[in-house]
């Protein structure tokens, strides 16, 4: 099986979640990552599962075991096809190692909060000295610059001041957050193609760069249509619940069963009367007032009832083949466990197997696209904390035996954390 | 106080061009937000992107506004101007073997091919993967649909709520004790075309070792399926649903808004110093975790009697100051007003010979020390003359003979 990044090798000492995923998205398809951790401070996404405030904690099994670092559900997903090396940053040494893995990389992608790296004597300035064609990536919240660089966000945060959540929220209702922090996968996916974009003009140029990227600009990006609103007309958009500012109706209706529930969306008069057919009203599809587009947002409600009566007595599957195959667009709202039997992803395999071992081994979310000839897998299970330190410091840093032992010795590198919330 | 925005009305020369995919031949089949966004990530890079549109109403997204002074118009629609800058546009009927071989034509000189049509269409038309590869198998097809090019659902129809459904987010947005919700903004189409953006970079950059091409197939649900995350590992880990549940940053009104406010535990002595109540640090009633979690309602009735006269900005940059992480929504006005965007020069201003002077969005990263350049989006057919000439060696007459049977 041939993987369509072999070859490349990323220098990751990124964290949480969207530097993560980029990696991972970029391990799948073979390029080699080195996740650098630090046993001063780990990927926080391994801690997570302690904080209530961002989560309850999960953990594989619901079994912390006596490393509960290496089980943290939100740090399995997303560390796949990664080799893993512990490193001390504040310590010279550490950084000299580094800097001799960056000499043989890449790219470096890093989302430490401003001016870390270049605390730790690594700002690109730094590694351009040992490597003047590296490229590295910051992956800021609020991008390198500018008055709130160094300002903390959560993904929450993020959705507030980079305008989703003012346009999401239920119909005259408060402005809402997403129940997912979806700005960081946001920003992973886009990632993969950014960092691509940068090897491949090194190819053509031999030139390596900088690239800043602001995660809270790539949220804004998103929202077209509600910024050219305002610059266009001065409008201002709010929450609208579940429908289109286009189509009508569009909505989430209830179903059959608790919690159970099925979108419908209307984009066209054609829709509206295969619609009307399937829920057999004859009446609804022969209302003058429904025939077009705008007498629909007009009377938008009263539409809602009608569809949710229907609904309201159809299990969401059937519902949901009854009106596609009247070729409406309608889809089941998926809880988790029906998400991971979706026929739809479980066919594609979207869900991948990975694990230490047989017992500890789940199908975990993989990507968003697929490949005729080079398909791309998980290529190795979220590491250990510092499982690859020596064969990346032999392989990769070019060091010897003794050097490497020095390390450890001088607890540069390290096995297990020095502290644990 | 006017945004300070980089101005590329035309005429302005830059130099250090960012242009890190010159040199890439992209032909552009699709349409919409998805089809919009991969291939404009392409163009503003600098890949040539010949954009297809049907000659009597081109891409959709011309009709789906929001339109200038809300009166509809082709070249005056927000969302196609915003998603299409940097493309060349031309006209084609497809729906005719003229047409067809024409395509077919333009398939021979790109690099990239990319298409949102309804799996199964660019086959029916000859132009599908198999075809692309007789032609050339180095060719790059990037296919972007609701729910991929095979398996159950792949004749279904889908559009961003229907991928925010099946993909598993809309289950765990929103309020547990009310319907799903909708993310606004239509993310679900942005994440396809960004998953199609980023699957064209992961092809080509094989192609530029292997010589070989491949079919890219990117589905709106799985790119969902990858921000959904936490629904489907919780079921996944600990066999329990996540669901919906109560925010976590709870909003306070201002008054001028609203400010989403993060309480971590070792917040409370800055947010009773911010709050002008020094003293309540030690109060029985909140001195420790339990006792700030018993008495939460009381906190929340404090901070919002205390944060409803204030501006939402200010209290962002006083609680960040003290190392706490509020933040407050931003509309369109605000995000325009930000002086962190100002200062990042985020918002551009380009003139379009038809829709004017506008301000949109500009690129959310930085490269190096070089400049991006932008340019507006096509007008219908803008192009036709110097791609049809240049690449098919059309006259002018052959353009108008073409024009005037309605193939292009």
């Amino acid at each position: 099986m041939n993987l369509p990044l072999e070859g490349i090798r990323i220098l990751d000492p990124s964290q949480v979640w969207a530097g993560p995923t980029c990696t991972k998205i970029l391990g799948d398809l073979g390029a080699d990552i080195i996740k650098v951790e630090s046993a001063r401070r780990m990927d926080i996404a391994r801690g997570d599962a302690h904080n209530p405030q961002i989560d309850q904690g999960m953990y594989l099994d619901n079994e912390p075991t006596d490393k509960p670092w290496d089980r943290t559900g939100r740090y399995l997903d997303r560390n796949r096809s990664k080799r893993n090396i512990c490193l001390d940053l504040t310590h010279e040494r550490g950084v000299d190692a580094f800097k001799r893995l960056a000499m043989n990389s890449d790219v470096v992608i890093e989302n430490y909060r401003q001016g870390v790296m270049a605390r730790f004597g690594l700002s690109y300035e730094d590694l351009r000295e040992i490597k003047p064609d590296i490229i590295m990536v910051t992956l800021g919240s609020q991008g390198a610059t500018g008055p709130e660089v160094a300002y903390g966000s959560f993904g929450v945060t993020l959705e507030q001041t980079a305008g989703v959540a003012s346009i999401t929220g239920y119909l005259g209702g408060d402005p809402s957050t997403s129940g997912v922090l979806f700005p960081d996968p946001l920003v992973a996916v886009a990632s993969v193609g950014i960092v691509l974009s940068a090897i491949r003009q090194h190819r053509e140029t031999g030139e390596g760069v900088y690239i800043d990227f602001s995660q809270r600009e790539m949220t804004s990006s998103i929202l077209g249509d509600m910024v050219m609103d305002y610059t266009m007309n001065n409008n201002i958009q709010v929450p609208i619940g579940n429908r289109h500012r286009t189509f009508a109706p569009q909505g989430i209706y209830p179903c059959l069963g608790d919690d159970k529930w099925i979108s419908i969306s209307v984009e066209n008069n054609d829709d509206w009367k295969a619609l009307a057919q399937c829920m057999d009203n004859s009446v609804l599809e022969n209302d003058s007032r429904f025939t077009d587009t705008e007498g629909r947002h007009e009377h938008h409600d009263e539409i809602d009832q009608h569809i949710a009566q229907w609904t309201s007595q159809k299990d969401a599957f059937i519902a949901m083949e009854i009106l596609q195959l009247a070729n409406v667009p309608a889809g089941v709202v998926n809880s988790g466990e029906q998400l991971v039997h979706d026929p739809q992803l479980v066919s594609s395999g979207f869900w991948e197997y990975s694990g230490r071992g047989p017992s500890d081994s789940r199908p975990y979310l993989s990507r968003p696209f697929q490949f005729s000839k080079t398909p791309g897998a998980t290529q190795l299970p979220a590491p250990l904390l510092g499982e690859h330190t020596e064969e990346v410091l032999r392989e990769v840093a070019g060091m010897s035996d003794e050097e490497i032992t020095e390390l450890a010795t001088l607890g540069v590198t390290a096995n297990d954390p020095l502290s644990f919330k | 106080m006017m945004p300070k925005i980089n101005d590329f009305t035309e005429g302005k020369t830059l130099s250090n061009v960012a242009s890190p995919l010159d040199g890439i031949k992209v032909l552009d089949f699709s349409q919409g937000i998805s089809g919009g966004i991969a291939t404009k990530m392409l163009a503003v890079m600098g890949a040539e992107v010949i954009k297809i549109e049907s000659p009597q109403s081109g891409d959709i997204s011309r009709s789906r506004g929001p339109f200038i002074d809300n009166i509809p118009h082709p070249e005056k629609s927000g969302q196609f101007l915003y998603l299409n800058m940097n493309k060349k546009g031309i006209t084609l009927s497809l729906d005719n073997e003229t047409g067809i071989d024409i395509a077919t034509q333009l398939i021979e000189w790109a690099d990239i091919i990319v298409e949102n049509f309804l799996p199964g269409k660019m086959d029916e038309w000859g132009i599908g993967y198999s075809a692309i590869e007789q032609i050339n198998p180095a060719k790059i097809l990037v296919s972007l649909s609701p729910f991929g090019q095979t398996g159950p659902y792949k004749g279904y129809r889908g559009n961003d709520i229907t991928a925010q459904s099946l993909g598993g987010l809309a289950f765990v947005t929103g309020d547990p004790s009310r319907e799903p919700l909708q993310i606004g903004g239509e993310p679900a189409e942005y994440f396809c075309g960004l998953s199609g953006f980023s699957g064209a970079l992961v092809a080509s950059t094989y192609k530029e070792i292997s010589g070989v091409g491949q079919h890219v197939d990117v589905s709106a649900q799985a790119g969902i399926g990858v921000a959904q995350m936490y629904s489907g590992l919780s079921y996944i880990l600990t066999g329990k649903e996540r669901g919906r549940r109560l925010a976590s940053s709870p909003l306070y009104k201002t008054a001028d808004g609203q400010v989403g406010i993060t309480l971590r535990q070792t917040d409370w002595p800055g947010v009773c110093e911010m709050i002008g109540r020094p003293e309540l640090e030690h109060d029985e009633k909140f001195k420790d975790m339990d006792a700030r979690e018993k008495n939460q309602d009381e906190i929340t009735a404090l901070i919002a009697e205390w944060a409803s006269d204030k501006k939402k900005q200010d209290l962002y940059h006083a609680s960040q100051e003290r190392g706490m992480t509020w933040g407050y929504i931003c509309d369109a006005k605000d995000l325009i007003e930000s002086p962190q965007y100002q200062h990042r020069e985020y918002f551009v201003e380009l003139e379009h010979p038809i829709a004017g002077k506008l301000t949109y969005p500009g690129l959310p990263m930085k490269w190096g020390g070089d400049q991006w350049n932008l340019k507006p989006a096509p007008t219908l057919g803008q192009h036709n003359e110097e791609v049809y000439g240049s690449l098919l060696g059309w006259d002018n007459e052959k353009i108008n003979q073409m024009k005037n049977s309605g193939i292009v």
